[in-house]
């Protein structure tokens, strides 16, 4: 498979020159992100997140099985995150680079170490039967910021998914269709988000959320996640740059504020979903039946 | 039947893409080529074709791989592969969702999923402007069960009906090139040769233009206006065409 | 151009009255992109575009604005020098492509002594001299006639601006007029270099002016902005210098 193509020269230089000079190449101060675009789909659980044009969908997927036995009280959640080559052709199915590796990693640190979810409640009678959640992130476009967006598009993911409900009866349960009775969101103990800062000039300047090409020119990146109230789950660096002490105390408190304003603008999404879904509250419920007799003529 | 939604060109980054909404069934394809083909695969007269089909969910199975073989097979036969000799042909099928009732029709989930992955990748292979000889188009067809009240066979039927049509005793997938020629076929259950036959005439009908149509259509589809509801999938992809079009000559008529 | 646009679609027969008569004085029609001749005389599309016929020239083409870049002999294009081999230039027209071959000696005053010293990733504007499915294209950056190099050569500093095909041929027609570069043009001095490969290479001595140039060119292509709407992003150009 062709390596993914290398940045020429005179763009290397000219991104160098235009930093030192405080310009970024598509007119950003150097500490903002690039439009986010946040849609649901039609199901529970589908969250497509565009960043400038950096495109990634996640989807959460439940199903039932047994728990582990040495966690007997939990339920199993886990990330999947694999490239194609749709978002770039230097991206082979079953050979993982070095990217994607980093990425499943943090995305595994900041989201279910950091225990973003409550996997105890995914457990539906101990030892015998738990639901395994499942987050897979399918990257659609790829122009740089691919571990912020996918940190997004989970986030938003989980919040949106509805579990189906299940009835225990002693050592007997019944999962309960949709049909039968409204499914539940899970439950989410915090919102982790990812904030990647770009180093270049041996650490003198630091970007936010840089594209494919700042990407290629910078020394190192410091991958800073947290959540809005200001709690830290993990800092990753990578990359040769040196990073001064006091500039990453600088980057945290930006991150802060990132994530802040993130953790809104997501909520602010599911809250217009909500109410597209649920025009009346509770009135939907009288007339979902008849909603349901006008979809079935056949087209 | 209500013609799919279609989004040509949508990715920066792929040659060519196609984001694809049929019936519930909703994908993203892309193609990346002619590019440069790895050494074990390089064919001396031909082009090498990947497809990889990639579920919305969970990683690949053996029925990803079915499909691949089907559309590889299918798509190798459209694809002008000699005019682009030891170069890859990179298409990628991302499926993003299906409907709520698909896998609880009781028929075969690949074949119900079969068009609309055809139609995606041909629209991306059009995006990409990978040389072609032909158009693709490519229709379901399902038989319910005789005991039932209809045994009238369901064109382009959607989850829903399907559903409510249950049991079903037959499905047929056909794919026709613009010339009428059966490209691609793909039968599941108990039917007799004569119910095959209609099945195979109902589906050329709705894939295939109206006959004694010959050379370049000048105007003519293009009279339609912007909402199509044709009936007629060759005129939906003309439609779709049109559209490319007059997006990228838009800066001719623009102020 | 006609008004009314012939839409076709891969495998369409063209039509005999549809193609050029051949009253002018080539005798031959000549097929371009997108077409392809079946003996004994049919005409038949391959990718979906318009249908564009010159009467003069007696040739027929199908015009289209997205995929990849295919290259075709005398093509101007800015290539990426990927690596140095025996006596060629490896050349990238467009990334994961096979390299293309540009010979060290294709340099204006080039001599086996005197070759020109390219690192990869470096940047030269050359011209497509042979391109074929049967083998990989050929670079060169001299006129074969004259020895001259006719401003081809390596770029310098100045930056590189994606742009899609269709725009770098509407740059490169021999009629071509972008009000956005005129009006630009008229205040700040710039270079532009076009590659049919779909890149255009800005240097505007600084990188205010560089930038400002480039991404005006981008946004006149994706917005596909006419003649006052390019006046109006000018006048904003400008002002932003």
């Amino acid at each position: 498979m062709p390596r993914e193509a290398e940045i020429s020269i005179n763009e290397r230089e000219f991104i160098k020159q235009a930093l030192q000079e405080q310009i970024r190449l598509d007119g950003r101060a150097f500490d903002v992100f690039r439009s986010l675009e946040l849609t649901f789909g039609e199901e529970y659980g589908v969250a497509d997140v565009q960043l400038g044009k950096t495109r990634v969908i996640a989807r959460i997927s439940v199903d039932v099985v047994t728990p582990a036995p040495e966690r007997k009280f939990d339920g199993i959640f886990q990330i999947v995150t694999e490239f194609s080559p749709m978002a770039s052709p230097a991206f082979e199915i079953g050979r993982p680079t070095d990217a994607e590796v980093i990425l499943s990693r943090i995305l595994e640190k900041a989201i279910r170490r950091s225990n973003a979810l409550d996997t105890e409640s995914l457990c539906i009678i101990a030892g015998q039967k738990c639901f395994a959640l499942r987050a897979d992130v399918h990257i659609i476009d790829h122009d740089g910021g691919l571990i912020d967006a996918s940190c997004i598009a989970v986030i938003a993911a989980l919040q949106h998914f509805r579990r189906p409900d299940v009835q225990v009866e002693g050592e007997k349960a019944i999962i309960l269709s949709v049909r039968e009775r409204e499914p539940i969101p899970l439950s989410i103990l915090h919102q982790p988000l990812c904030v990647t800062f770009s180093y270049f000039e041996e650490g003198e300047i630091y970007l936010v959320d840089a594209n494919v090409a700042e990407e290629q020119v910078r020394q190192g990146q410091v991958i800073i996640t947290m959540n809005k109230h200001g709690e830290i789950c993990q800092i990753a660096k990578y990359g040769g740059a040196t990073v001064n002490p006091l500039a990453l105390l600088n980057c945290t408190n930006i991150a802060l504020e990132k994530v802040k304003q993130m953790s809104k603008f997501i909520q602010q999404k599911l809250d217009e979903d909500n109410k597209k879904r649920n025009p009346k509250g509770l009135m939907n419920e009288l007339s979902a039946e008849n909603a349901r007799e006008n979809a079935v003529i056949p087209g | 039947m209500v013609a799919p939604e279609v989004t040509l060109t949508q990715l920066n980054r792929a040659d060519g893409s196609a984001a694809y909404t049929h019936n519930g069934y909703s994908i993203i394809g892309a193609v990346n080529g002619p590019i440069e083909v790895q050494r074990r695969d390089e064919q001396p007269e031909e082009a090498t074709l990947e497809v990889n089909v990639r579920p919305s969910a969970g990683v690949g199975t053996p029925r990803e791989r079915h499909l691949e073989t089907l559309l590889h097979n299918t798509l190798r036969s459209i694809i002008l592969t000699r005019l682009i000799p030891r170069t890859l042909v990179q298409i990628t099928l991302q499926v993003r969702s299906l409907p709520e009732e698909d896998t609880s029709t009781g028929v075969n989930t690949s074949l119900t999923l079969l068009p609309h992955l055809l139609h995606t990748a041909f629209l991306s292979l059009l995006s990409a402007s990978i040389p072609l000889c032909t158009t693709l188009t490519s229709v379901l067809v399902a038989y319910p069960s005789s005991t039932t009240k209809s045994s009238t066979p369901l064109l382009s039927p959607t989850a829903n009906e399907l559903l409510r049509a249950k049991p079903i005793r037959s499905t047929h997938v056909f794919a026709f090139s613009g010339d009428r020629r059966l490209l691609l076929n793909e039968s599941d259950g108990k039917f007799s040769y004569e119910e095959w036959e209609t099945a195979c005439e109902m589906a050329e009908e709705v894939c295939c233009k109206e006959e004694d149509q010959g050379g370049v259509s000048l105007g003519d589809s293009m009279v339609v206006d912007g909402a199509v509801q044709s009936q007629n999938l060759e005129k939906w992809l003309r439609e779709v065409v049109r559209r490319k079009v007059e997006y990228e000559q838009r800066w001719k008529s623009a102020t | 151009m006609a008004s009314a646009l012939t839409v076709v679609l891969p495998g369409d027969v063209v039509a005999q009255d549809a193609l050029p008569t051949g009253t002018g004085k080539k005798k031959t029609l000549t097929l371009g992109p997108g077409l392809r001749h079946i003996p004994p005389n049919t005409v038949t599309t391959t990718v979906a575009g318009t249908l564009v016929t010159d009467n003069r020239k007696n040739a027929a083409l199908v015009e289209y604005n997205s995929g990849r870049y295919t290259p075709f002999a005398g093509d101007l294009v800015i290539a990426t020098v990927n690596g140095s081999a025996a006596e060629n230039f490896n050349c990238l027209l467009t990334p994961e492509t096979p390299p293309a071959a540009l010979p060290h000696l294709a340099f204006e005053g080039a001599t086996k002594k005197t070759r020109p010293q390219l690192p990869p990733n470096s940047l030269v504007y050359c011209r497509v001299a042979s391109a074929g499915k049967d083998q990989p294209p050929e670079l060169t950056c001299v006129d074969p006639s004259t020895g001259k190099g006719e401003g081809l050569g390596p770029l310098k500093g100045g930056m590189l601006f994606k742009i899609s095909l269709g725009m770098a041929r509407r740059l490169l027609a021999p009629k071509s007029e972008l009000a956005l570069l005129d009006v630009v043009g008229a205040k700040v001095g710039f270079e532009i270099t076009v590659g049919r490969n779909g890149l255009v290479h800005v240097d505007g001595g600084n990188v205010r002016t560089t930038l400002a140039v480039g991404r005006g060119i981008q946004e006149v292509d994706q917005k596909a902005l006419g003649e006052s709407g390019q006046r109006k992003l000018a006048a904003d150009v400008l002002k932003s210098l």
